[in-house]
């Protein structure tokens, strides 16, 4: 039962940066209406810009200046993402943007691949020899921070959706972009900066996982696209509470199954959750059952 | 030589993976489960031809009837749902199909050696080729008896009135509806075909490269799949065909004398393509002006 406990509460607070990766598909998506393959590649880039930091000063920077320079990296990242496979490309043919985004995703991991020589990074770990005891159950202090840094980054999103002009043009852009055209919101602008926020979130949720995970490789992009696709449905489209519920369950189930099942089939059954999803809440965790798109 | 005729077996192979991506994409609908439809397909037919002894043509059939089958259960829940869902839907079902691959076992005894599926090391021995004889022309041939027809067949079909109905469908789905054409029958339709043509592309390439495992059927190659019709264009089959040569000619065999770049330029590549044809490199014009230029 204690394992049980323990495994699950593991799960959920390294489930926080699928929450992240998560909300940078779904905000897109919300806003664009369009699938940004390229997402979690960009992030897992962000997070080996992160590293050159380290390399700048001979490996002598602080952990947090390492994730400061992911954080930075992931928003040039993810502009670079919204020039090449998004600006250029009519709204007419959605499927040449998704191709676009396959081969900006392929891109990012072969320049990876090249510039480390396809060897696994080590990441600076914070506070992994902190371990917090309540009652019989033990917290990781890497995974705590992990957690706590996500909610901050979740924390500052939905003030500035909600709070501030941009968010304000970019829900206008998200419910119905021709209206918000006629109102004098530079619709290209608003999406571009959509890429920036998303990218800027992805590059602290790679340098997350990375300091969670202890190493970084390029071999990590795959499965977090798939993770982050499942978390972004689960949630439902376009849905970032959706989405931050979606990715702690996921991590928690995930975790639960990796205990019971081992580590070769736990991702069948998250794949078995998501079904289970789209079976009997097609639209997402907080919307009815009838909607459907 | 026979590097070439390897490399034509390759493209061979491929395009049926593209050509059962590019009958649901006529539909509007955008599928990442024809890796999953071709592993099924790949280790029906090695099983059927190395653990029952069965002659690779019905082998085949099998593999495209049970393509067909798990593509038409897999139509119905999964066209519920329209759009992105249904990438990351279909996304899913293919990595499930991967990850039980990569948990299957099914050993059997067999002339002192065990041979069968064998979880994440795969499923040696796939000797039907070797055993009996054939050289790599004649692979090569057969396989591309096998793309003739079944390009010859998905040519026809959009020369017939269902063709017409999978472009209306994939047009616009409300007009398609208001004339009176069922969604559903039309896209689990296309749906089933394409998993026929995935499952014998894995039959065929389990055959030739005699060994299969799990990650010769992962999301990259799912992506392939879509690549081919996408970046060659939907207006006929002779798109995916040419972006088949394109990416497996070009950019992986012709390119190899760059070395490590050529990696780095192939995603590049596949950027600017989109950027400057976004309606893929054989798009409609293209091919009217091909067309005049032929029949001139």
């Amino acid at each position: 039962m204690l394992d049980l406990v323990q495994s699950i509460l593991d799960g959920v607070l390294f489930g926080a940066t699928y929450a992240l990766i998560g909300i940078g598909f779904t905000l897109v998506f919300g806003v664009m209406h369009k699938l940004n393959l390229a997402y979690a590649a960009a992030s897992v880039g962000g997070a080996y810009c992160g590293l050159l930091v380290m390399g700048l000063v001979h490996g002598a920077a602080p952990p947090w200046a390492v994730f400061l320079g992911a954080f930075l990296a992931g928003g040039v990242i993810g502009y670079l993402v919204y020039l090449t496979c998004f600006h250029f490309i009519p709204l007419t043919s959605p499927l040449a943007t998704l191709m676009a985004t396959v081969g900006m995703l392929l891109l990012i991991d072969e320049i990876i691949v090249h510039v480390t020589d396809g060897m696994p990074r080590n990441y600076p770990a914070v506070f992994d020899d902190v371990m917090l005891q309540a009652g019989e159950i033990t917290l990781r202090g890497d995974l705590l921070l992990v957690f706590a840094v996500s909610v901050v980054c979740m924390a500052g999103l939905l003030v500035l959706l909600y709070r501030t002009r941009l968010g304000l043009a970019t829900r206008a852009v998200s419910q119905q972009p021709v209206a918000a055209e006629l109102c004098g919101i530079r619709v290209t602008r608003v999406n571009a900066a959509t890429f920036v926020i998303t990218g800027l979130l992805g590059g602290i949720a790679g340098a997350l996982i990375g300091a969670s995970v202890g190493t970084l490789s390029p071999l990590l992009t795959t499965p977090l696209t798939v993770k982050g696709l499942i978390v972004t449905v689960i949630g439902g489209l376009g849905s970032i509470p959706g989405a931050i519920v979606a990715g702690l369950l996921v991590g928690g189930f995930e975790n639960l199954f990796q205990m019971y099942r081992g580590v070769t089939e736990r991702d069948l059954y998250v794949m078995l959750l998501l079904f289970v999803f789209l079976v009997f809440r097609p639209g997402g965790i907080f919307t009815h059952g009838a909607k459907r798109d | 030589m026979d590097f070439y005729y390897g490399l034509a077996q390759i493209i061979g192979v491929h395009t049926l993976l593209g050509l059962s991506a590019y009958i649901v994409l006529l539909t509007g609908q955008v599928s990442l489960a024809q890796a999953g439809f071709q592993a099924i397909g790949a280790y029906t037919a090695a099983m059927l031809t190395v653990l029952a002894g069965w002659a690779l043509v019905p082998a085949l059939a099998m593999s495209a009837l049970v393509g067909a089958l798990v593509a038409c259960a897999v139509g119905f829940p999964a066209l519920r749902v329209r759009g992105l869902i249904l990438v990351v839907a279909t996304l899913a079902f293919g990595e499930g199909v991967r990850l039980f691959f990569f948990n299957f076992d099914y050993q059997v005894a067999r002339g002192g050696v065990r041979v069968g599926p064998l979880g994440g090391e795969g499923f040696r021995q796939i000797r039907y080729f070797p055993e009996h004889g054939w050289t790599t022309l004649e692979v090569m041939l057969f396989i591309w008896a096998i793309v003739v027809a079944v390009m010859a067949a998905l040519w026809w079909f959009d020369r017939s009135r269902y063709g017409a109905v999978l472009r209306a469908v994939g047009e616009d789905e409300l007009a398609a509806q208001s004339v009176g054409i069922n969604l559903t029958a039309i896209k689990v339709s296309a749906m089933t075909v394409g998993g026929a043509i995935a499952g014998v592309a894995g039959g065929l390439f389990a055959h030739y490269t005699t060994h299969i495992e799990h990650t010769n059927f992962n999301i990259l190659v799912a992506t392939f799949a879509l690549a081919y019709p996408i970046v060659g264009g939907l207006a006929s089959v002779f798109g995916t065909l040419a972006a088949v040569v394109f990416v497996q000619g070009f950019l992986i065999e012709g390119l190899r004398f760059l070395g490590d770049w050529r990696n780095l330029l192939f995603g590049a590549l596949i950027v600017l393509s989109m950027n400057l044809r976004p309606h893929g490199l054989l798009d409609a014009p293209t091919l009217a002006r091909l067309k005049r230029l032929v029949g001139r």
